[in-house]
């Protein structure tokens, strides 16, 4: 990963505070960022109370705060979840679609909304049709150490 | 001008009540027919009436078909779990009088249409008419008529379901009647906060006006709702068509010319809302009957079986009773899997979710084109507005 474009906690402060497109309100310490915002991906679904967290050197870790998911898919496992506690699995580690050069207000937060509307669609019809990938899929892409290396991280 | 609608609504309930009957006006667009079956019925209807049209029957010497029922209304829809439509022809003869048994001029069509080796293997007998089956595509139904010399309004005579006398209708003025009030624009307060619509009408999401008006999606989707609700009912009890039409059609006119409403979902809840008023319980005989009249002609009453058939009145106020709560459910749901949901239950699951896989398919594509963009309280967008961010390409992952 390279360090020549990488945005501090504060530059990512910075930018989630100036969002049009992001309402919502955070804190910043040092070493962690937290941002506290409301999420409606279409006219047609629920509003969404959501946390993102980033600590330094670390991944956007993002949970939602209410409904429960859980509550809402019954007894049905949620998909594209990283567990205990569920975070939302948004992009392919190590591909570069998400490093510590990218914005989260133009990144994590799309994303967010995204899940969000797959989850709903996911709740009706019992599949996810955003697409993406589970672990353990076996991908000959040269990505693919990449992303193991930085499972192993992660778990 | 009463405003049934009092309370202004929030942001949020505007785009998510638009987006509700969004969805209602691409599901009818699923229920329709395609162009390519509208013009292959269209051809084959015109080479039967010319075909009629040629016989050598005295009888039959001067003939004119034309569309009548929900074809011509602009109201069909497919039947639930077949692709085949009714296409409901008149066989109108004029210069007869009502002395002609009504078997003898059904007889006579049945008959020329025998005369043609490919309608004959088609033909099928009906109670009151000839049916000719386009396997798979659609079928004609053709009923012979001939003028009503009582009625002033230009009306016609049709055989009765036991062919024994005539009975008096009237198609082609009631059409004129059902499009004359489908052209009644409602007036709605949102055009007031014309902002907020636009701020609604996002893409792939977009906000669609009604192509066809709001009567005719109106009967069509509680025609549709009809059917899913009577589905695996065994009797034959289930509102007939025309009388949702015609109940559908008075009270919109009604809601249309006193009312203002919020949006176009709520000039569809109080239509259906406002049906019951147009049956009549007059005294005929000294019995007080259901009525619910042909406002075109003397004496056809949609709802005369429901005098002998008690079970038809109960069930008609049973199904307009769910549909009232149905569609109601629909425009205060929130959440896409609740809302559609609920869709699926009352209008049936397969369309439904063909609608609703248009929309996903939409969405990806723009993920894929990078056309899609989060907006500022309108979520996630095709359309480009002042306030949004385009969303980068992401795979997401995770068990």
């Amino acid at each position: 990963m390279t360090a020549k474009n990488r945005l501090s906690l504060p530059q990512q402060y910075l930018f989630l505070q100036r969002s049009k497109t992001t309402l919502g309100d955070g804190s910043l310490d040092p070493n962690r960022l937290e941002w506290r915002f409301l999420a409606q991906p279409t006219p047609l679904s629920r509003t969404y109370r959501m946390t993102m967290v980033l600590e330094r050197d670390g991944t956007p870790d993002v949970r939602v705060v209410g409904p429960d998911l859980r509550l809402l898919a019954g007894r049905r496992d949620l998909p594209h979840i990283y567990h205990d506690p569920d975070r939302l699995c948004l992009y392919l580690p190590g591909t570069g679609q998400w490093d510590d050069s990218k914005r989260l207000d133009l990144t994590i937060i799309p994303w967010t909304h995204l899940w969000l509307i797959f989850f709903e669609e996911w709740l009706l019809s019992g599949d996810w049709k955003g697409g993406g990938k589970h672990p353990g899929e076996d991908d000959p892409d040269e990505g693919n150490r990449a992303l193991r290396r930085s499972l192993r991280r992660r778990r | 001008m009463n405003q049934i609608f009092s309370h202004p609504l929030p942001d949020t309930a505007i785009q998510r009540r638009a987006q509700v009957f969004t969805i209602l006006e691409e599901f009818c667009q699923e229920l329709e027919w395609t162009q390519t079956q509208f013009e292959k019925a269209r051809t084959s209807y015109e080479a039967v009436a010319d075909w009629l049209a040629r016989s050598s029957d005295p009888l039959l010497a001067s003939l004119h078909v034309y569309l009548h029922g929900s074809g011509a209304l602009g109201t069909s829809i497919k039947p639930i779990g077949r692709d085949e439509f009714d296409v409901d022809l008149i066989s109108f003869i004029l210069g007869l009088c009502p002395d002609v048994a009504p078997a003898r001029l059904k007889a006579a069509i049945g008959q020329r249409l025998r005369e043609h080796a490919y309608y004959a293997s088609i033909l099928e007998e009906k109670k009151r008419c000839w049916r000719l089956n386009y396997a798979g595509d659609f079928h004609l139904d053709i009923s012979p008529t001939m003028a009503n010399p009582n009625c002033l309004n230009g009306g016609e005579l049709v055989p009765d379901r036991k062919l024994r006398d005539w009975h008096a209708t009237n198609p082609r003025a009631y059409r004129a009647l059902f499009d004359e009030r489908a052209a009644l624009v409602p007036t709605l307060t949102q055009s007031i906060i014309a902002a907020q619509r636009d701020a609604a009408t996002t893409e792939p999401f977009p906000v669609r006006q009604s192509v066809k008006g709001i009567l005719r999606r109106t009967v069509q989707l509680l025609k549709r709702h009809r059917d899913q609700e009577f589905l695996h009912v065994q009797e034959e009890i289930a509102p007939i068509s025309i009388i949702i039409t015609t109940l559908a059609m008075r009270s919109y006119e009604m809601c249309v010319r006193r009312h203002v409403f919020a949006d176009e979902l709520q000039v569809l809840i109080d239509t259906i809302r406002l049906m019951p008023v147009f049956i009549e319980r007059p005294l005929v005989d000294g019995r007080q009957i259901y009525a619910v009249w042909n406002e075109t002609t003397q004496g056809e009453n949609f709802a005369e079986r429901w005098n002998d058939e008690p079970a038809r009145v109960e069930a008609f106020y049973k199904w307009h009773g769910k549909a009232l709560a149905d569609f109601e459910a629909l425009r205060d749901l929130v959440g896409l899997d609740a809302i559609v949901g609920s869709m699926k239950d009352s209008l049936g699951d397969q369309l439904v979710t063909r609608t609703i896989n248009r929309r996903m398919d939409a969405l990806n594509d723009g993920r894929k084109t990078g056309a899609l963009m989060l907006g500022a309280s309108v979520g996630l967008t095709t359309q480009k507005l002042a306030a949004s961010t385009p969303v980068a390409t992401n795979e997401f992952f995770g068990d």
